[in-house]
């Protein structure tokens, strides 16, 4: 299963990425930025600073107030939506689950530029690297999942985020680490967060009674283990516990956690678990 | 209880790996996961089972135990008394064709077998090794046989070889035996060759008796032109003069008949003409060796051989060809020939031609001795004019010019320029066309030849592609393997051989059973050697044969672990969850 651009495209010619109702930051265009600028709406009055355009300068309030005032307005921009993909090899475990990921966030890229936004993606792997505009297509084609450290080992090393912006992040935040921290990092700044944990099939319904020699795909651990009914269910009980607390983190950020599973086509998540980032066109 | 080769023995050692294999825990499949923190569990090492695993397949353990008891008794000769030894004679029966003179109703051969049988009844329990010497030994019976079996491998013996060295059967023999040192039994019909070193350890006795014989000795048949020329040499091998009837019937049913004076150990010649295309049977009057009074003469391989010029061949060279097919038996003329004369860098299979600088050689002429395109060929007063060398293996040159070559696929190439050479005009052309004819035609499909003499290679052209096989006068069948010219074995024994593809019968030869040595009874009679050393000739150091009943219950041991596995695995498959 590769990366199915055709389902990317189906998928995003069909629907816009919801904006999230606080301001943004970004290019100049017709979305009122959390700064000043100077479009003609007023945002505020404050005294008047060396420095300050003198053509800012509010005189009718100068003749009430004997003071030099200038008015502040705010600023117009585009809003900016950042892609963060998770390129670890435990996002390669399966091929539908590396397709998918990829998928999402080409999906994501894609609807966003057709709303004309704009878009940087940052894909978190062995390199992390930052693409913007139509090269984040091309990124992603090229994105070779092989990061063996951990999502916040990734992240400081990693391009600063960019503030103001749709943040969406997807991964499948299978990382052993309290998730609260992690959460309120990749969530500061951001206007609005959403988290899309990509879960192979077998992660959520591993099968039963096999033995198997189990290998983390990160650190190369290994653990052998017989697949009976108590370890996959005990298995399953851990990772409700794990996403719940994921689920929790985000809440407290006031994000979106979405999961999806990577055995369902791109165009198909995209009117189902992932319908809630977006509106229809 | 006795273990006769107690180093068998060892072979109990397999059932400590097996044992520990089934206790050990089984390596379980890789399988890679993004998060192995959430498989592990406190009660890990409980669930993922100690170094050693409940044991749960019983029944197959104890199946693969008892096969390594069963192996190891049967490897190790396990007898529950002492050890049973039976007499073990070693019988070397000479199979030359000559055993098979009679005498007093009774053939040598037949003699031969009652010895063997009455070496075998002795002593209850004997048990025997029979070969037949030859060209190449066989063993008729055993290794240590008992005497039903004997009896039966010995009840339709008909020796048919050649005159042959024992010395091959008698190591044979030896090696065959218990110990290095037990005695061997050679029964043949005479004195042993001068020639031969027997061993110490061999006794002989001779079966055979001094007897008259006529016998062909020699035959040949020429075909042409519907006409057949037969000539048969006779030779008495006897200590009178006889006046013997030669007996020629013809396909048609005709009868010749031809009487011939033959002082004792004397020959003479038959030579009749007839007029038929088909087989001829050749009679001698019945005597103590009859096989060596019949043959049958098939007809030669003559089939004809199609010859023709090809474009661009010379004027001369052409009308030399046109000559020679005219003239020549079994040659035709063709358009699409399978002897095609073309000019000298042609794809044809023969060449003839001269590219300049031309030079003329008077002699001496150097020709490949023995090659068969050169037979009968005679150079003296040829004047041969050649050009520059052409490509293959030079057959006849001179200095160091190459007038006659051959390539590895065949092909031929006469380096002479006709018009320049006086060959054409000498019983050299001719004789070299018709040894190229003769060359193609040895690579037609079936038998280059008909006739074969005992113990003689069998020359065979077999086509690919179909199951060829070689069936005897008496059904006797051997698969003929590859493909193109081939050279076989030896036939077995004298008479009609046909050569059949998938079935079907393409060609056929005789084998003649003449052989002027086993022919010659003269010098048969009784003999005795008895060997100088050794054990005795019924050793008692061999044993019983190994029973086989711990190999048999070893294969059931192992056919039921493996119905058992087999059926543990299908169990869970039908039941969706693999086990």
């Amino acid at each position: 299963m590769s990366f199915d651009v055709a389902a990317v495209e189906r998928a995003a010619a069909q629907v816009t990425l919801k904006l999230p109702r606080v301001p943004h930051r970004g290019r100049v265009g017709d979305v009122r930025s959390a700064s000043v600028g100077s479009s003609m709406e007023l945002h505020d009055f404050r005294r008047y600073h060396p420095g300050d355009d003198v053509r800012h300068i509010d005189w009718n309030a100068v003749a009430r107030t004997q003071e030099l005032v200038v008015r502040v307005r705010q600023e117009e921009v585009s809003p900016r939506v950042e892609v963060l993909l998770d390129a670890s090899k435990s996002m390669a475990v399966s091929e539908a689950k590396g397709a998918r990921g990829k998928e999402i966030a080409a999906w994501l890229c894609s609807a966003a530029q057709r709303s004309g936004l704009e878009v940087v993606l940052t894909v978190l792997g062995a390199t992390p690297r930052r693409s913007a505009g139509a090269d984040c297509r091309t990124a992603l084609l090229s994105t070779v999942l092989d990061g063996v450290e951990p999502l916040p080992a990734v992240l400081q090393r990693a391009p600063p985020l960019r503030p103001c912006g749709l943040r969406v992040v997807v991964s499948d935040f299978l990382v052993e680490a309290e998730p609260r921290p992690l959460v309120e990092r990749l969530a500061r700044h951001a206007a609005g967060t959403a988290f899309v944990q990509v879960l192979d099939d077998e992660e959520l319904s591993p099968p039963r009674g096999l033995g198997a020699q189990l290998t983390d795909s990160e650190t190369g651990e290994a653990l052998e283990r017989r697949l009976s009914d108590a370890v996959v269910d005990a298995y399953l009980l851990k990772l409700e516990a794990h996403v719940a607390q994921w689920q929790l983190a985000v809440e407290r950020v006031r994000g979106l956690f979405l999961q999806v599973s990577a055995a369902a086509p791109v165009d198909v998540l995209a009117r189902r678990e992932l319908a809630a980032l977006c509106e229809v066109a | 209880m006795t273990a006769l080769t107690p180093l068998g023995l060892l072979a109990l050692l397999a059932a400590l790996p097996i044992t520990a294999a089934y206790f050990l825990r089984r390596r379980q499949p890789p399988r890679v996961v993004s998060a192995l923190f959430l498989w592990r569990q406190t009660d890990q090492l409980a669930e993922a089972g100690a170094k050693f695993e409940r044991f749960s397949r019983e029944a197959s353990l104890l199946l693969e135990l008892l096969a390594v008891v069963l192996a190891a008794v049967y490897l190790a000769d396990l007898r529950l008394s002492t050890p049973q030894t039976a007499p073990h004679v070693v019988v070397v029966v000479d199979g030359s064709l000559s055993m098979r003179a009679k005498s007093g109703g009774q053939t040598a051969a037949e003699r031969a077998v009652a010895v063997v049988l009455a070496q075998v009844g002795r002593t209850p329990g004997t048990v025997a090794t029979v070969i037949e010497s030859g060209l190449k030994p066989v063993v008729l019976a055993g290794p240590r046989a008992d005497e039903r079996r004997v009896k039966d491998a010995l009840s339709g013996w008909q020796p048919n070889q050649p005159a042959h060295d024992l010395a091959a059967a008698l190591v044979l023999a030896r090696e065959m035996s218990s110990l290095k040192e037990q005695r061997v039994l050679l029964v043949t019909d005479g004195p042993v060759p001068e020639n031969l070193a027997l061993p110490g350890n061999v006794d002989v006795t001779s079966v055979g008796k001094a007897l008259d014989n006529v016998a062909f000795v020699s035959a040949q048949r020429h075909d042409e032109r519907g006409l057949t020329r037969v000539t048969l040499r006779v030779t008495n091998f006897g200590t009178e003069s006889v006046e013997v009837p030669v007996r020629l019937t013809l396909d048609d049913g005709g009868v010749r008949e031809q009487p011939l004076s033959l002082l004792a150990g004397k020959s003479g010649v038959v030579r009749l003409e007839v007029g038929t295309g088909g087989p001829i049977d050749a009679r001698l009057p019945d005597d103590a060796l009859v096989e060596d009074g019949r043959l049958t003469l098939l007809p030669a391989s003559d089939a004809p051989v199609s010859v023709g010029a090809l474009p661009g061949l010379d004027a001369v060279a052409k009308s030399t060809l046109e000559r020679f097919v005219a003239v020549a038996p079994a040659v035709t003329s063709s358009a699409t020939p399978a002897l095609g004369v073309g000019p000298p860098g042609s794809s044809a299979q023969l060449t003839v031609g001269a590219a300049p600088p031309l030079s003329s050689f008077v002699g001496p002429f150097f020709a490949l001795k023995g090659h068969p395109l050169l037979d009968d060929v005679e150079l003296g007063g040829v004047v041969w004019t050649a050009g520059a060398n052409p490509p293959g293996r030079p057959l006849l040159s001179a200095g160091a010019t190459v007038l006659v070559s051959e390539e590895d696929d065949g092909r031929l190439h006469f380096n002479v320029e006709l018009a320049r050479s006086n060959v054409q005009r000498t019983p050299a052309w001719p004789l070299l066309l018709m040894n190229a004819a003769r060359q193609v035609r040895g690579r037609l499909h079936g038998f280059p030849r008909k006739q074969l003499m005992l113990g003689e290679d069998v020359r065979v052209v077999t086509r690919a592609q179909v199951a060829s096989a070689l069936v005897g006068p008496r059904g006797q069948k051997r698969q003929v393997v590859g493909a193109g010219p081939l050279v076989l074995p030896p036939l077995s024994s004298p008479g009609r051989w046909v050569l059949t593809e998938d079935g079907t019968v393409v060609d056929e030869l005789e084998v003649m059973a003449m052989d002027p040595h086993e022919s010659n009874l003269t010098g048969r009679g009784p003999f005795e050697h008895v060997a100088t050393e050794g054990l005795p000739l019924a050793s008692e150091a061999a044993q019983l044969p190994r029973s086989r009943w711990p190999l048999l219950a070893l294969l059931a041991a192992l056919g039921l672990d493996f119905a058992l596995t087999a059926s543990r695995r299908r169990r869970p498959a039908e039941a969706g969850v693999a086990s």
